[in-house]
């Protein structure tokens, strides 16, 4: 297969998926029950002023609501092209700025938590690959298995009870202090990172296994390798047949789960910043469900397909960039 | 011992796993002067790769390796890594054998010899860079190639960037692993050439492993047989192949179709499993083995100046030796010499045929060998003891003669039990019971049916082919040694004697008997020679290897034999 029709068969897949996320998205939201203007002069979660039948007919009609699913569908189509991904109905906004304000918290709080658990997670399964067998790899190999296997929101609780609520080291909820004045941005910076402790240890906790059972995996594959033996026959220094032979040999998969689970830590996001009350697009995704603001949820989902989209795409090169094997 | 480069000394490797110790080498000694070379050839398993792994330090993690080795004078095995490392490549090199992953996917054949030149010497920069396409070019390789990934290369190509990579620290030992595995026979004759250039014009000491015996042959100027890790013979690489004194070695040799064009191709029975740690390691595979070697390992001991062979028998035995045999008859006052002054050894477990124009005294001297006539001078020697009469034949693991006429040699009144059975009747071995099971084994073997109503026909019901079988099954109830097969075939059609043939080097290829096959029939001898004695008036005129004989021949009645053959 020549290189310009490979890549116009990979450009259609992406295409394929991408639209089938998008109908899923339109549908999804309106399949739960209820409505937007239930909630719509009530404070979250609770029902206090009721419109009227006509009221509601004028807001589904102004929203376009009343109109027959598949018209709506067709229009949410066509404004997409345009780049128009709506208007919130709840916060009164257009979407692209609700979810602007909110994303750069999310971001931050993922990214780094997949630096730290990869990091972490690599250093630790390389070890215990190197030391396979041993007490050094079977305890830790045990103490991860079990760690991992506590879901998120679970630790989180954990985290928040006993160093925030306890022990009083981290603020209880939020991303940065309420009506604060700083003097400085250094310490505007501390408070942010303050408030982000606890969501992205928990964040990175819960991502570590996936990293360390990989590189654990991957190394001790590539440590039976014929071309380990060839490396240490030519006498070469530790150093360079671990880091340039083994590593990059086992760094392969680990980068490209790097990228795939950026989706998996999204989903791992909206319920860790839900226990911390974090102020990043899983909280709004939440807020967004709770008032059926239909426009804002295909708004969050359409940015979270696209972004695990992006970054398979970008697994896709970079896998490879690194491997000369794949063309 | 000074001037050698490497010495290696009772060299011992034991792979562990959960469930086993493997014993992979036993005791292995050799060395290497400068500038030699040596070969290391064995079956699959035979423990060829462990000993280059052991001698590299690369096998600490997985086995116990116990001996030592030395490089000059410095012990290696007792060196920390950091120290051995100093020794790695730049003194002692491997070709490992080739796989897809013995090059490193992810780095190019630049960066992979380079990180060599790097490490141990004192090349840098662009001069180092220099350097590797300096090696690629020395293995035949043109420049550019050495920016390519290790799976953009094939395998001939492949096999030649080891090639350089190991050459890279001008090593003073080279150990070659299985260099043409893989390789179509095309690129296999290219990489031959090239270590023989290369191990001319460089000097350094060679090891090659390989279980295959042309590249041996052509590579190394000695070689070790291994089997099962140990070393059973070791000698000069042409002298082994032309006369193996191990009969492992000879089993080697002859499954190999390179070294044996005609013949057909038989390998050595059996499985490479080894059932008694305490005794030879051969000796379920093995056609000349006594009860001692169930218990007694044999050591590598000088058998001539320069072979040793590990057999608790010598190597292989003499079986049947005819020395100065002279027979003539009278007829009509003129005096025929049928038999002038031949000389003749048969060892065992071999195939030995008897070639020449009906008249030229074949069938005499087969009488004479077998006692059946006594000579008018010189001696028959039947495992060291003078043949009188029918003391060879009159008896187990003896001698035994099947004769070109099947219809005169089996009584055609008796029925096939009673041809059968005759000899154990005669000299009165085992019950009654017994003697009919042997019969009946006997008849199985080659492949005629067993039960009552066949064995009690008259052999006059039989056909060529089958009374001809049935001499054969008399023969073989004596469990012989040496099989003396006069004719056999002669008298058969071409697809009965074909079927006759096979069954019987079949049947001496699993039993291990010896056989003299007496024939005129250069083309059938061929198929199943593995020396041949070339008689013509009465005189044995030429003998040697089945190869040697047929390809080059010295006597011109040989050679317009052969000729005729074409």
């Amino acid at each position: 297969m020549n290189k310009s029709s490979s890549i116009l068969k990979k450009a259609s897949e992406y295409l394929l998926t991408f639209l089938v996320i998008l109908t899923l998205n339109f549908f999804i939201p309106r399949l739960m029950p209820g409505d937007p203007f239930i909630f719509l002069s009530s404070s979250e979660g609770q029902v206090t002023i009721t419109y009227s039948e006509e009221q509601i007919a004028k807001y589904k009609a102004y929203y376009g609501l009343d109109k027959p699913m598949i018209v709506q569908y067709t229009s949410y189509l066509a404004n997409l092209l345009q780049g128009n991904i709506g208007y919130s109905i709840y916060y009164n906004n257009s979407v692209l700025s609700v979810i602007g304000k909110r994303v750069i918290w999310t971001v931050s709080i993922v990214l780094a938590a997949i630096f730290i658990s990869c990091l972490i997670g690599t250093v630790l399964g390389s070890l215990s690959a190197w030391y396979r067998n041993g007490t050094f790899d079977k305890v830790l190999y045990s103490f991860i298995i079990a760690i991992s296997e506590i879901p998120a929101f679970l630790i989180g609780i954990m985290f928040l009870f006993i160093l925030a609520a306890k022990l009083g080291w981290f603020p209880l909820s939020g991303g940065i202090k309420t009506f604060a004045n700083y003097s400085n941005s250094v310490e505007k910076i501390t408070d942010i990172l303050h408030h982000a402790f606890l969501p992205v240890l928990t964040l990175s906790i819960v991502r570590l296994g996936e990293f360390y059972l990989l590189s654990r995996n991957s190394m001790i594959a590539v440590l039976t390798k014929d071309y380990m033996r060839t490396a240490r026959a030519k006498g070469l220094h530790n150093k360079r047949i671990i880091f340039r032979h083994a590593l990059k040999n086992a760094l392969l998969p680990i980068v490209t789960r790097v990228f795939l689970s950026l989706g998996a830590v999204f989903s791992g996001a909206i319920l860790v910043e839900n226990v911390f009350n974090y102020p990043g697009v899983g909280r709004l995704m939440r807020e967004a469900v709770m008032v059926r603001d239909y426009v804002l949820i295909q708004g969050i989902f359409l940015f979270v397909a696209v972004t695990v989209l992006t970054m398979n795409l970008l697994a896709d090169i970079i896998y490879r960039r690194l491997d000369p094997r794949v063309n | 011992m000074e001037h050698s480069i490497i010495r290696v000394e009772n060299l011992s490797v034991c792979y562990h796993s959960e469930k086993r110790r493997t014993r992979a080498v036993n005791k292995v000694s050799f060395n290497l002067d400068r500038g030699s070379s040596l070969g290391i050839i064995g079956e699959s398993g035979s423990g060829k790769t462990s000993i280059a792994l052991a001698m590299m330090g690369l096998l600490k993690k997985v086995a116990t390796v116990d001996g030592q080795v030395y490089y000059e004078d410095k012990e290696l095995n007792s060196l920390a890594e950091k120290e051995r490392n100093l020794y790695r490549w730049g003194k002692i090199a491997i070709v490992f054998q080739n796989s897809l992953d013995v090059l490193n996917p992810v780095l190019t054949v630049h960066e992979q010899i380079l990180e060599c030149l790097l490490r141990h010497t004192v090349l840098t920069g662009p001069a180092a860079d220099e350097k590797v396409v300096q090696l690629l070019e020395l293995v035949g390789l043109k420049a550019g190639w050495n920016m390519h990934y290790p799976h953009q290369l094939s395998g001939g190509m492949r096999q030649r960037v080891l090639l350089a990579m190991a050459l890279s620290c001008d090593p003073e030992i080279l150990i070659v692993d299985e260099p043409t595995t893989a390789l179509d026979a095309m690129a296999k004759d290219e990489i031959v050439r090239l270590l023989v250039k290369l191990h001319r014009e460089k000097k350094f000491a060679l090891l090659v492993i390989s279980h295959e015996m042309q590249i041996i042959s052509r590579l190394a100027s000695r070689v070790m047989v291994m089997y099962g890790g140990h070393i059973v013979e070791e000698g000069l690489t042409k002298d082994v192949l032309k006369n193996p004194l191990h009969t492992y070695t000879r089993g080697l040799i002859q499954s190999s179709p390179a070294i044996n064009p005609y013949r057909d191709l038989w390998g050595i029975p059996g499985e490479a499993e080894q059932n008694n740690p305490e005794g030879c390691p051969f000796y379920d595979r093995c056609n000349q083995k006594i009860l001692e070697c169930q218990a007694k390992l044999p050591l590598l001991e000088y058998i001539s100046l320069e072979r040793r062979v590990a057999c608790n028998r010598g190597g292989i035995t003499t079986l049947l030796t005819g020395r100065e045999l002279h027979k003539s008859f009278v007829f009509k006052g003129k005096t025929i010499k049928a038999c002038d002054n031949c000389d003749l050894t048969i060892r065992s477990g071999e195939v030995v045929v008897l070639i020449g124009e009906s008249g030229s005294g074949k069938t005499t001297l087969a009488s004479i060998l077998a006692g059946v006539s006594t000579p008018d001078e010189g001696e028959v020697l039947f495992e060291g003891e003078k043949i009188k009469g029918n003391s060879a034949t009159s008896r187990k693991n003896g001698l035994q003669i099947v004769f070109q006429d099947p219809f005169t040699a089996t009584n055609e009144h008796l029925s096939i039990a009673q041809v059968v059975k005759e000899p154990l009747d005669i000299l009165k071995l085992g019950t009654k019971d017994e003697k009919l099971n042997n019969v009946r084994q006997a008849l199985q073997d080659v492949q005629l049916p067993s039960d009552d109503e066949f064995i009690n026909k008259k052999c006059h019901c039989l056909s060529g082919g089958q009374r001809q079988r049935v001499a054969l099954a008399r023969s073989l109830v004596m469990e012989p040694k040496l099989l003396i097969a006069d004719e056999i075939s002669s008298m058969l059609d071409p697809s009965t004697q074909a079927n006759v043939l096979r069954l019987l080097k079949g049947l001496q290829n699993t039993r291990g008997f010896a056989m003299l096959f007496i024939t005129h029939d250069l083309a059938l001898a061929r198929k199943i020679a593995d020396r041949v004695y070339v008689m013509y008036n009465g005189k044995i005129i030429e003998h040697g290897s089945a190869v040697e004989v047929f390809d080059s021949p010295k006597e011109s009645y040989t050679n317009k034999l052969v000729d005729n053959l074409l």
